[in-house]
């Protein structure tokens, strides 16, 4: 599987969501990516590319994209 | 057993309460990530004897806890074994020099307030993001009836209270992803805190007490054992005295 297909999976199977909406999605925009599906979120990511985000990230990250941007700091390339 | 087939990280482990927690959680069956200041040989022997006896793992982590830093790094260690956490125990506390509230500096504030409830926020973090990706989890946190009553030093009592304020506030937030979150509050208990204590304080603490003497340490492990345990499945958000009968 690739960073991409990782990532992209981190996402529908934390919240709930199909592959093909993750691209759009936005925190705080959709039912299934709230407080607590962000929670979900992030313990996905960091269990796909073995990593700890920092809390300053965890705040950060509010979308697909900007969570490319985020994982980047890990080394984690997508 | 009450947590046959549980994975439990302990704070404070070395000493006391939590001391008794490793022996007892492991009793009942739970493996233990027993996390501790400092590479302590004593500790590693005796954590290796009490897996041995009840046939479970139990991994000392050393871990400063006033060190965010280093509290990340424990974690990378709990990570890298790849096995599910299901308790966590926050014990650490620790606990400054009696002196009136006018005589309590900030500096001093901020030292107990380090250990005793942002360490305990920090390791709570980390730990429930662990319990949160298999959607289950109990942490219990060492509160102290200091903490209810308000009749202990400012700094221990005051971060005792934001212990259980916290608390109340966690199982709110974590219920949604199957975690329980409760405080035990426990009253005079045997244990290297209270040693300093003269004769004349024991007496008074003691004399309040239903029972007539302090609790030994199994007695409060025994306690969060069964709070952690699915025995308490029905249970978060609240906190449990156990300090042997003070009635008000």
């Amino acid at each position: 599987m690739t960073n991409l297909e990782k990532y992209i999976n981190a996402f529908v199977e934390s919240l709930e969501v199909a592959a093909e909406d993750v691209p759009a999605l936005k925190y705080g925009e959709s039912d299934q990516w709230d407080s607590v599906g962000h929670m979900s979120l992030i313990a996905a990511l960091e269990d796909a590319f073995d990593i700890m985000v920092d809390m300053d990230d965890i705040i950060d990250l509010s979308s697909f994209e900007k969570g490319k941007e985020i994982l980047a700091k890990y080394d984690v390339e997508i | 057993m009450l947590l046959l087939g549980k994975n439990a990280l302990i704070t404070g482990a070395a000493r006391g309460i939590g001391a008794a927690m490793v022996e007892v959680f492991a009793r009942e069956g739970a493996n233990v990530w027993a996390f501790a200041r400092k590479p302590d040989e004593a500790f590693e022997a005796r954590c290796a004897e009490t897996a041995q006896k009840y046939g479970v793992w139990i991994k000392p982590v050393y871990c400063e806890l006033a060190d965010t830093a280093a509290i990340k790094e424990a974690f990378r260690q709990v990570m890298a074994d790849k096995q599910p956490l299901h308790v966590l125990v926050n014990n650490a506390g620790i606990m400054g020099e009696d002196r009136m509230f006018q005589m309590t500096s900030e500096q001093e504030m901020h030292r107990i307030f380090d250990v005793n409830f942002f360490a305990m926020i920090e390791v709570s973090r980390l730990a429930t993001r662990l319990m949160a990706r298999n959607r289950q989890g109990a942490v219990v946190n060492i509160a102290s009836i200091a903490g209810i009553d308000g009749d202990s030093r400012l700094d221990y009592s005051a971060s005792k209270a934001a212990v259980i304020a916290a608390t109340k506030k966690m199982a709110r937030e974590l219920i949604s992803v199957g975690i329980r979150v409760n405080a035990l509050a426990p009253g005079f208990t045997d244990t290297d805190l209270v040693s300093g204590l003269s004769e004349k304080v024991v007496q008074e603490q003691t004399e309040k007490i239903l029972m007539k003497r302090k609790a030994r340490p199994e007695e409060i492990a025994n306690v969060a054992a069964f709070m952690a345990s699915d025995m308490a499945s029905y249970v978060t958000g609240q906190v449990w005295r156990a300090d042997g009968g003070i009635l008000s």
